[in-house]
């Protein structure tokens, strides 16, 4: 298998402001990584610098090719990057989907191969090849943009949120053919998206960002301030429901606590009110609503979203058969954590 | 007005009737306004996309100049040329003073700017994902540059059309350095101004016609092309 990106010390600045800062990056061939985080938190400018569209203002992203010859042609001809509102050329179907093949000084059979891939992502050939640009809805557009990256038969594809501005069946299919293109010619895919539980149920690897860096591999809650410092020294952050969060340790009220999935337990919740309790030695705990039950496929475990007002806790259940059949949405349950393993972000 | 309709009457005749004079100066400003417009548009466009697609230190300042070369009087910049191209300037050797090939130059140096700052906004006016999706599908510089025309190409077109009014229609470099010389050097717009002054308005009046004749031609066509791309 084998690192097909490798990175140390990477950094992205957009004028003084530092949008990307990452010590260390791999990436596996073959894989299907999910790149996950807020608006902001610097996803896309990953992605762009994968693509090798933009160049990283510090360091640089190593690109392995299969076979084994590094070179900034391989990259330029084996990575393409869909945007989450790609650009149409202001062409036909057909001119759009075999752009990538032309520019490569590609001629045969060029209609045939973009009818295929046409069909990859559910557009009949005949309604489509001849259509323009203007004649497409949003999600018909997004699908010819994927269209155009996978008739390139890609050894990477990289996808910024490819479902977010499209309908519930353009959605579909694009899920479908990119995991398709993986299965079929093992193209290594890394995709962001706010949709965490498919990517928790597609995704080999994952990647947390959070404000330009790397937080961990997929569902660490992240808690903003403001905390507020009390007599005791500890800080606490108010709900949204009224329950108070009491952690020691906070650098300051703007704080953002890092709490990993697996610190997490989940219990069922005692009858009667929640008991929010976080004296310095004892476990923090909170109440809240179970919302769902997601297959982590990378580790095989069930990943439980609670809602606690507003805010999304995320808990790994362990795998014993017995854990998993007392929960299901909809129950009360309470989260408890220790509060020594909560990581704090300045 | 009666000598203008007489005017109008005579000119539809010496049009019809192929009149060779007028028809020597047709030629003429074809001539030269082809030259300068190739010359402008191989120039200016590369230049107008560089200016457009590019950061680069100075940006704003080379926008500033080309903004104002667009206001720029045609009798200075026949004054210019004249001044390089006359006997005593650093190309007197050429002989180029009085031709065809004169008034082209002069014509291309009024109508860079244009294009070039026409095709900068159009350039500019892209979306930012078109050279991220170029890229990403494997272009490279000089295919990023061809796609990017052909996708501003409606803002192109208007560019140059602009470009070619300005032209077609300049008297003051035409009139310093053609020198408005018979069979030679006389475009329209300097025989118009020559046989308005001799109280000739037959011919100035079928000059104007064919000058509103082409700029309605040439627009026509565009438009047309517009409409099937």
């Amino acid at each position: 298998m084998g690192w097909i990106y490798q990175a140390e010390n990477l950094q992205h600045r957009y004028g003084t402001q530092t949008v990307l800062q990452l010590d260390h990056l791999s990436i596996e061939r073959h894989k299907i990584v999910g790149l996950m985080g807020p608006n902001g938190s610097g996803k896309s400018t990953l992605l762009r610098l994968l693509a090798f569209v933009e160049s990283p203002s510090r360091g640089r992203i190593a690109y392995f090719p299969a076979d084994g010859r590094q070179s900034s042609e391989a990259a330029r001809l084996q990575v393409t990057l869909m945007g989450q509102e790609p650009y149409l050329l202001k062409r036909t179907v057909l001119a759009n989907v075999v752009y990538g093949l032309k520019v490569r000084g590609e001629s045969e059979n060029l209609e045939k191969r973009a009818a295929e891939a046409l069909q990859w992502v559910g557009l009949p050939p005949r309604a489509f090849l001849k259509r323009r640009w203007f004649e497409l809805s949003g999600g018909e557009a997004q699908r010819v943009a994927l269209a155009a990256r996978l008739v390139l038969r890609p050894k990477v594809l990289l996808l910024d949120e490819p479902t977010a501005s499209v309908d519930m069946e353009s959605a579909q299919r694009i899920r479908e053919a990119a995991l398709r293109a993986q299965r079929q010619w093992g193209t290594t895919v890394v995709v962001s998206s706010h949709d965490r539980h498919w990517l928790f149920e597609v995704c080999d690897a994952m990647l947390h960002l959070f404000k330009g860096r790397l937080v961990g591999s997929g569902a660490e809650n992240i808690l903003l301030g403001p905390w507020r410092r009390r007599t005791d020294d500890l800080w606490a952050k108010l709900l949204e429901d009224g329950q108070e969060l009491v952690l020691p340790g906070a650098p300051g009220p703007d704080a953002i606590a890092l709490i990993a999935p697996d610190q997490l337990q989940l219990n069922l919740a005692p009858e009667g009110a929640p008991s929010p309790v976080a004296p310095l030695d004892v476990p923090c705990r909170v109440a809240g609503t179970l919302l769902r039950l997601t297959l982590e496929r990378a580790s095989g475990r069930i990943l439980a979203t609670v809602a606690v007002g507003r805010s999304l806790f995320t808990a790994k259940i362990p795998c014993g058969g017995s854990h998993r059949e007392r929960f299901y949405p909809g129950q009360r349950v309470t989260i408890t954590f220790p509060t020594e393993n909560v990581q704090w972000l300045v | 007005m009666n000598y203008l309709i007489e005017g109008f009457v005579k000119a539809l005749h010496l049009l019809l009737t192929g009149h060779p004079e007028t028809f020597s100066a047709i030629e003429t400003t074809l001539q030269v306004t082809s030259y300068s417009m190739a010359a402008s548009l191989v120039l200016g466009i590369p230049g107008g996309f560089l200016l457009g697609y590019h950061e680069f230190r100075g940006k704003r300042a080379v926008r500033t100049l080309v903004d104002t070369c667009l206001a720029l009087p045609t009798v200075l910049i026949g004054l210019l040329v004249y001044a390089f191209i006359s006997r005593r300037g650093p190309l007197g050797t050429w002989g180029l003073l009085f031709t065809p090939v004169a008034i082209a130059c002069g014509q291309t140096i009024l109508a860079l700017p244009i294009v070039v700052a026409l095709v900068a906004t159009a350039i500019e006016g892209l979306d930012r994902q078109l050279r991220i999706s170029l890229l990403s599908l494997g272009a490279r510089g000089h295919q990023v540059l061809m796609t990017s025309i052909w996708e501003a190409r409606h803002g192109v077109v208007a560019a140059a059309l602009t470009a070619y009014g300005r032209v077609l229609t300049e008297v003051g470099i035409s009139m310093m350095v053609g020198g408005n010389i018979k069979w030679h050097t006389r475009t329209m717009t300097t025989a118009i101004a020559l046989e308005t002054g001799k109280g000739e308005f037959a011919m100035g009046v079928a000059l104007g016609l064919v000058l509103l004749a082409i700029a309605f031609v040439v627009n026509v066509s565009l438009a047309f092309l517009k409409r099937r791309t």
